[in-house]
């Protein structure tokens, strides 16, 4: 799978104000089927979800299942 | 004994957790709550569910689909006034998920209520309990203004499968509402009196297609040889959905005097429709239909082809 080269050009992004991942929250990176999800620290210390790979099937659990809505899928325009 | 300490001190040390100042701890003590799939955390989720963050409401509504009983339901059934719609949604999808009869105690004193949202959610909670004490208040709520409640009524009702509730049946049979028409006829599936399959035959007639659809599947499972001439004149119907269902049900009332007609439904082009033919042409296995059956041997459909042949066979095999 190819490793994604930024954490906003990818189909999945992450707000990372909303994340709570600094608290325990792991649940998009183990809803995802295709465990492209990851758990990462920031420069300020805080840990954020992001797209580590960018490969997707747009299933969508990521999106609906955080409970704080920071992650958007960004469907292409063909799935819409 | 050690470990029902350890599971107690667990819960109480998340449940201390649900106190933070901090929205996103008490979502996760939420989240690992729901995970212990102890019923003792639900009156902690009863608490969260109150939360002053939207965020901890709707994931203590979502994880109380987890869990069943009174409490769960009497806490689902408050959430569904939430100010924010996605708390009130949640409530109302786990609501759904109830299964234990005893979870109806909260639910049926909501089932006066006017909301409109309250009620069709209440009503699609109780549902599957099948709580017999439902009955009037579902009966009640046919008179309301919304079809949604209305539809949502008669399912209730059609799940009770009591067979007083015939005169209901029948007048939400006579709906303006096409959805609660097909819901009523869906739902007189269970009775197969002569009334509830007069109520069946007149609907064939509706000038809603898809009403016309779910009065011939239904009498597929109650219909008798009366409703054959009704069925039979359904094959004209405009729509194949329509027609297809009243295929299914001829065959499974063994109408051989509609073989013929069936037979000449084959050359309507929807593989759909060709297959109930021939299923139907092979169950009543009428010597002279196999004429019908014979240019679709090699039907591009898989699903035709494997109906025809065996229809063929079945009727070489009668001969
Ligand atoms: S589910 Fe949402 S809050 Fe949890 S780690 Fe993923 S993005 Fe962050
Ligand atoms: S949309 Fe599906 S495949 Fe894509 S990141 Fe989310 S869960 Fe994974």
């Amino acid at each position: 799978m190819p490793l994604a080269q930024s954490s906003t050009s990818v189909p999945v992004v992450v707000n990372d104000d909303l994340c709570i991942a600094d608290k325990g929250c792991t649940v998009c990176v183990e809803v995802c089927p295709l465990d492209v999800l990851r758990i990462t620290d920031m420069a300020d210390g805080r840990k954020t979800a992001h797209m580590e790979y960018d490969e997707c099937w747009y299933c969508m659990p990521c999106e609906a299942d955080c409970p704080t809505g920071a992650v958007k899928v960004n469907l292409p325009y063909l799935l819409k | 004994m050690n470990n029902l300490f350890e599971d107690f001190n667990d819960i109480e040390m998340l449940a201390e957790d649900l106190q933070s100042t901090d929205a996103g701890e008490r979502i996760m003590a939420v989240i690992e709550l729901t995970d212990t799939a102890d019923p003792e955390v639900i009156p902690h989720l009863a608490t969260a569910i109150r939360d002053q963050d939207i965020n901890v409401r709707k994931q203590a509504a979502i994880a109380l689909t987890d869990f069943d009983g009174v409490s769960t339901a009497a806490a689902l059934v408050g959430a569904l006034s939430d100010e924010h719609a996605e708390v009130r949604q949640a409530a109302a999808v786990s609501l759904t998920e109830l299964k234990d009869p005893d979870a109806g105690d909260a639910i049926i004193p909501s089932l006066g209520v006017d909301d409109e949202f309250v009620l069709v959610s209440c009503l699609a909670g109780i549902k599957e309990l099948r709580r017999a004490d439902a009955m009037g208040p579902a009966i009640e709520a046919l008179k309301h203004h919304s079809a949604s409640v209305r539809c949502e009524a008669v399912n209730v009702i059609g799940w009770l499968q009591d067979k007083t509730s015939l005169p209901a049946l029948r007048s939400a049979a006579g709906d303006n509402d096409a959805l609660v028409r097909r819901a009523a006829l869906t739902a007189l599936g269970f009775n197969k009196s002569d009334h509830a399959e007069q109520i069946l035959v007149a609907a064939l007639t509706d000038s809603d297609w898809q009403v016309r659809e779910a009065a011939a599947e239904t009498l597929t499972k109650s219909g008798s040889a009366g409703c054959v001439p009704s069925l039979i004149k359904l094959l004209e119907d405009e729509y194949w959905q329509v027609r297809l269902k009243a295929v299914r049900t001829l065959g499974k009332l063994d109408a051989r005097d509609a073989a013929t007609l069936i037979g000449e439904q084959m050359t309507v082009p929807v593989p759909n429709l060709r297959k109930e033919c021939a299923a139907a042409l092979g169950v009543l296995a009428v010597s002279d239909t196999a004429k019908f059956l014979e240019p679709y041997y090699d039907d591009n459909d898989p699903d035709v082809r494997k109906n025809v042949r065996w229809a063929l066979e079945k009727i070489a095999h009668t001969a």
